[in-house]
């Protein structure tokens, strides 16, 4: 598989202006703008970082320039979802995806394991999709619970967070410019734990239409709270009652209104 | 048109976390986490996520500055390290080695320290050196 | 991030004991919390100890086989029973025997500490204390036990490695044996180094008052907000005839100082840190430095050269430490090449193929056999009055890292926490009068601040907080001078405030 995604990446270095993927250097693995063939010798696959937030980066530092990018299942739903709010553009990104390992998708849980590219302009998927890994168990146990018990369960887990905005920073489609979390309007400053549960529900409030379950806020915690449990369960939700999963479909728009102009109210701007 | 990680070790607190220093055309724009360390586990708290920014604020020192009547004025290097060797030496000469004294730093390097303590001991040869370890 | 692997212990099944005067984040997390009153550690640490060794808690083989003195412990915790500990702590005697029996009934065990137990004048006799409950339960030498020091700065174990201290040489080597000495004055090619002790940081400033110390060279410090009783710090720092300081920012220390000289940042320069398990790691430069700002070991360098003195000509980090590990044993295996590893190395690192000791103590102290240190309490040495109704305790937060030269010039840490206050207690609140009011005049008997106030449980009564970040709310304008006669560490963690409403 490497090799293949090597021999790809170098001939489409002929045409663009850099590949962003993962390159092994001494002092260990980081994401990396390959520029030459002699390089790829250190690209790998391992492990996880938000490739699609480089892209994001990179494209607007250099409006002009053309990248491609060595992306899993997951970077190209996250791909997905900031195209469609203006943070990619897809005319100057080429996606070399490439499918996980089962054991990679059994430890993630992952439902959808292999990029899919659809009605990307310029895009190609490196290997052969495997199956889905196995459901959380955490969710249906989660499920299981009476509504008093959840509330305390989440009480307890939120009372470990550090308030790094990790969650946050880390995830692809987490972008505003000025942040509610940080707004004391709706959170107080300062206090640890965050108030529960306004700092936690604002965020999955804010993932409701977007989370597209690549699990880098879990992976970063450092309080080891079971983030995927919530995000899923909303996911699930959002999927049920609108139909909509996120970076499923780049063509698809999100239920929720994406600028005011969609809006469903008469906003009467002069 | 470059990007690349560059891994180093964060300056807040004994933990020791990996940073990965992102930068862009010779500017840092961002930190990430490093999984691989078996310390920091791909996770920082909030100081290391903003480790990077103080570092282009605006206070930031650029010139070395002499005290003179009326306050601190902008000298070259040569004219301050001058004026140190010469004050140094001077009370080294007039109060002996022991009425100088060097605080070495819990913030900069292993090698810094070990460079500065040399001064004080092998150059000054005074034992007074100590860092804030206790503060 | 220390306490990220805690919570992975406590997944596995491991159980937390928490006692501190402030009720902590993880404190709410443990399986047992106790509140006493801050300088009792001795008391409290002997009172556990008493219980295990009534209860047949010790772990009798390790004693018998890797320690000496137990008999003289037995005698001095003998005479702490909960009950007298629990006046004198003000911890129910129950909790502390449940909390002696957890601690002795779970193996292995480790002791985690911070400043808390270190800033007294009792330092040393509390992290002696430390030693004697791991040691009389057979935890030490065996991978998550020990007792465990979390530094609070990136580099004080460095600092410390490296002979950032007035009485050792790099690596603990100590200045007074005259072999060591002309072991040093061999390795830099010098006579006539000094072979007496140096003065501590609190003696330097001290001794600038006195005209002893005349000149001060700080690199990276800033003793103008870090030292007690910082009125006096001042005092002593301006009758100085010549101060230099280098540093990144203009500092309360820089702006005393007759030249200031630029740093780099950790961005802008290469090196190594080494963290609070030994660990050395690489910090490797990332970007330019602005201006003419120079990395700290260059401006050494050259300094050393306007001097005139040899041995500075260093092309360089990696250069330094090729020079380092020559004299210093515990690096004695140190090259950069070996530290390119994620992981970094663990002193003692002797040899160049010696893998790095992850823990202490396996199989056999350092000196031996362990020697149980028993220890007395003692009480602070400035305790509340009617003058001085309240204990004021120090200390850091999340969101900033010691004088804040670098934290409070960052947005999102400063939006966190932009101001000082001081945490009191809600019965104590009401006692003074406070009446919802917002600030306070804190005051003792070095000097007085106005701070906000924040009103909280989490804090015992009879006990402030105020953390030590701010210039313009500065705790240590109130702490006491007092130091610990062994380490030389002030009791930033007890002294006798007075709060009222402004």
């Amino acid at each position: 598989m490497i090799e293949a995604i090597r021999a790809r990446v170098a001939e489409k270095l002929k045409e663009l202006d850099g590949v962003i993927g993962l390159r092994r250097s001494p002092e260990g693995v980081a994401p990396y703008l390959f520029h030459t063939e002699e390089e790829l010798a250190e690209l790998v696959l391992e492990p996880r970082y938000p490739m699609s937030s480089v892209v994001r980066l990179l494209q607007k530092r250099h409006p002009a320039a053309r990248f491609g990018v060595v992306a899993r299942g997951c970077d190209v739903r996250a791909l997905v979802e900031m195209a469609k709010r203006n943070q990619v553009d897809p005319e100057r990104l080429y996606i070399i995806g490439f499918t996980c390992t089962a054991e990679e998708a059994e430890a993630c849980h992952c439902a959808d394991p292999a990029p899919n590219v659809t009605g990307w302009p310029q895009a190609e998927v490196i290997g052969t999709p495997v199956a889905a890994g196995s459901p959380n168990p955490m969710v249906a146990e989660y499920a299981q619970m009476p509504r008093a018990e959840r509330w305390a369960f989440w009480q307890q887990q939120f009372k470990k967070c550090i308030k790094c905005y990790g969650c946050r920073n880390i995830c692809p489609v987490c972008f505003c410019e000025s942040c509610a979390l940080e707004d004391p309007l709706w959170v107080e400053p300062g206090v640890m734990a965050p108030p529960f549960p306004m700092y936690h529900m604002i965020k999955a409030m804010h993932m409701s239409n977007r989370c597209v379950a690549c699990r880098q806020c879990e992976l970063t915690c450092p309080a080891h709270i079971p983030l995927t449990v919530l995000y899923d369960l909303i996911r699930q939700d959002v999927e049920n009652l609108m139909g909509y999963v996120p970076g499923a479909d780049l063509e698809a728009l999100p239920p929720v209104p994406l600028t005011l102009a969609d809006a469903p109210i008469d906003l009467d701007v002069e | 048109m470059d990007y690349k990680n560059v891994r180093t070790t964060c300056i807040y607190c004994g933990c020791g976390c990996t940073l990965n220093v992102q930068v862009a055309d010779g500017e840092v724009v961002g930190i990430l986490p490093c999984p691989e360390h078996p310390i920091s586990r791909g996770s920082l708290c909030i100081k290391g996520w903003n480790a990077a920014e103080f570092a282009t604020h605006p206070d930031r020192l650029r010139v070395p500055l002499i005290r003179r009547e009326g306050g601190f004025e902008e000298a070259s290097w040569e004219e301050a390290l001058a004026l140190v060797a010469e004050r140094l030496g001077a009370i080294r000469d007039d109060s002996g080695p022991d009425s100088i004294g060097f605080f070495t730093s819990a913030k900069c390097t292993n090698e810094e320290n070990y460079l500065l303590q040399k001064l004080a001991r092998a150059v000054i040869k005074t034992n007074n050196v100590d860092h804030c370890a206790r503060l | 991030m220390v306490a990220s692997h805690v919570l992975t212990g406590k997944e596995r099944g491991a159980k937390i004991i928490v006692i501190d005067p402030r009720e902590i984040q993880m404190s709410r997390l443990a399986d047992i919390y106790l509140r006493p009153w801050p300088g009792t550690d001795v008391a409290w640490l002997n009172g556990i100890m008493n219980v295990i060794i009534n209860e047949g808690l010790a772990d009798t083989a390790f004693v018998e086989e890797r320690t000496e003195g137990f008999d003289e412990l037995r005698q001095v915790v003998m005479e702490y029973p909960p009950e007298k500990v629990e006046q004198i702590a003000g911890i129910p005697a129950d909790g502390l025997r449940a909390a002696a029996r957890m601690y002795a009934q779970t193996k292995p065990a480790a002791i985690l500490y911070a400043m808390g137990i270190t800033q007294h004048t009792t330092g040393t006799d509390n992290v002696k204390t430390c030693a004697n409950l791991a040691m009389l339960t057979g935890n030490v030498g065996v991978p998550g036990s020990g007792v465990n020091p979390l530094r609070g700065q990136n580099n004080v174990q460095g600092a410390c490695d490296l002979g950032g201290l007035p009485n050792v040489y790099p690596g603990y080597q100590v200045v007074t044996i005259p072999d060591v000495k002309a072991k040093y004055e061999a390795a830099w090619g010098v006579e006539g180094m000094s072979g007496k002790l140096g003065l501590t940081v609190t003696e330097m400033i001290e001794a600038a008052d006195k005209g002893d110390v005349r000149a001060i060279y700080v690199m990276g410090e800033n003793p103008m907000l870090s030292d007690p009783d910082l009125n006096h710090a001042r005092h002593c720092l301006e009758a100085l005839d010549f101060l230099v300081v280098q540093d990144i920012f203009m500092t309360e220390t820089a702006a005393l100082a007759d030249v200031v000289l630029p740093g780099a940042s950790y961005l802008e320069k290469d090196g190594t840190f080494t963290n609070t398990d030994r660990r050395i790691q690489r910090v490797r430069k990332a970007v330019e430095a602005p201006g003419q700002a120079k990395a700290d070991w260059e401006i050494i360098c050259d300094l050393a050269r306007a001097m005139g003195a040899p041995g500075f000509e260093f092309a360089s980090p990696a250069a330094v430490m090729e020079e380092v590990v020559v004299t210093t044993p515990i690096y004695g295996g140190v090259s950069y090449d070996r530290l390119e590893a994620v992981e970094g190395l663990q002193w003692p690192v002797p040899t160049a193929d010696h893998p790095g000791t992850p823990y202490l103590h396996k199989g056999k102290f350092s000196r031996g056999v362990g020697k149980f240190n028993p220890v007395q309490y003692q009480a602070a040495a400035e305790l509340p009055d009617e003058e001085y109704p309240l204990i004021l305790t120090t200390g850091r937060m999340m969101f900033h890292f010691h004088t804040g030269t670098m934290t409070r010039r960052t947005e999102k840490l400063e939006q966190e926490a932009p101001e000082p206050y001081v945490e009191i207690h809600p019965d104590d609140a009401q006692r003074i009068g406070l009446n919802g009011g917002k600030r306070v005049r804190v005051s003792s008997r070095r000097g007085a601040i106005e701070v906000a106030v924040r009103v909280t449980s989490t804090i015992r009564p009879g006990v402030v907080f105020i953390p030590f970040h701010y210039v313009e709310g500065p705790a240590n304008a109130l702490t006491h001078a007092a130091l610990d006669p062994i380490a030389g560490i002030p009791e930033f963690k007890v002294c006798a405030v007075r709060v009222e409403p402004v």
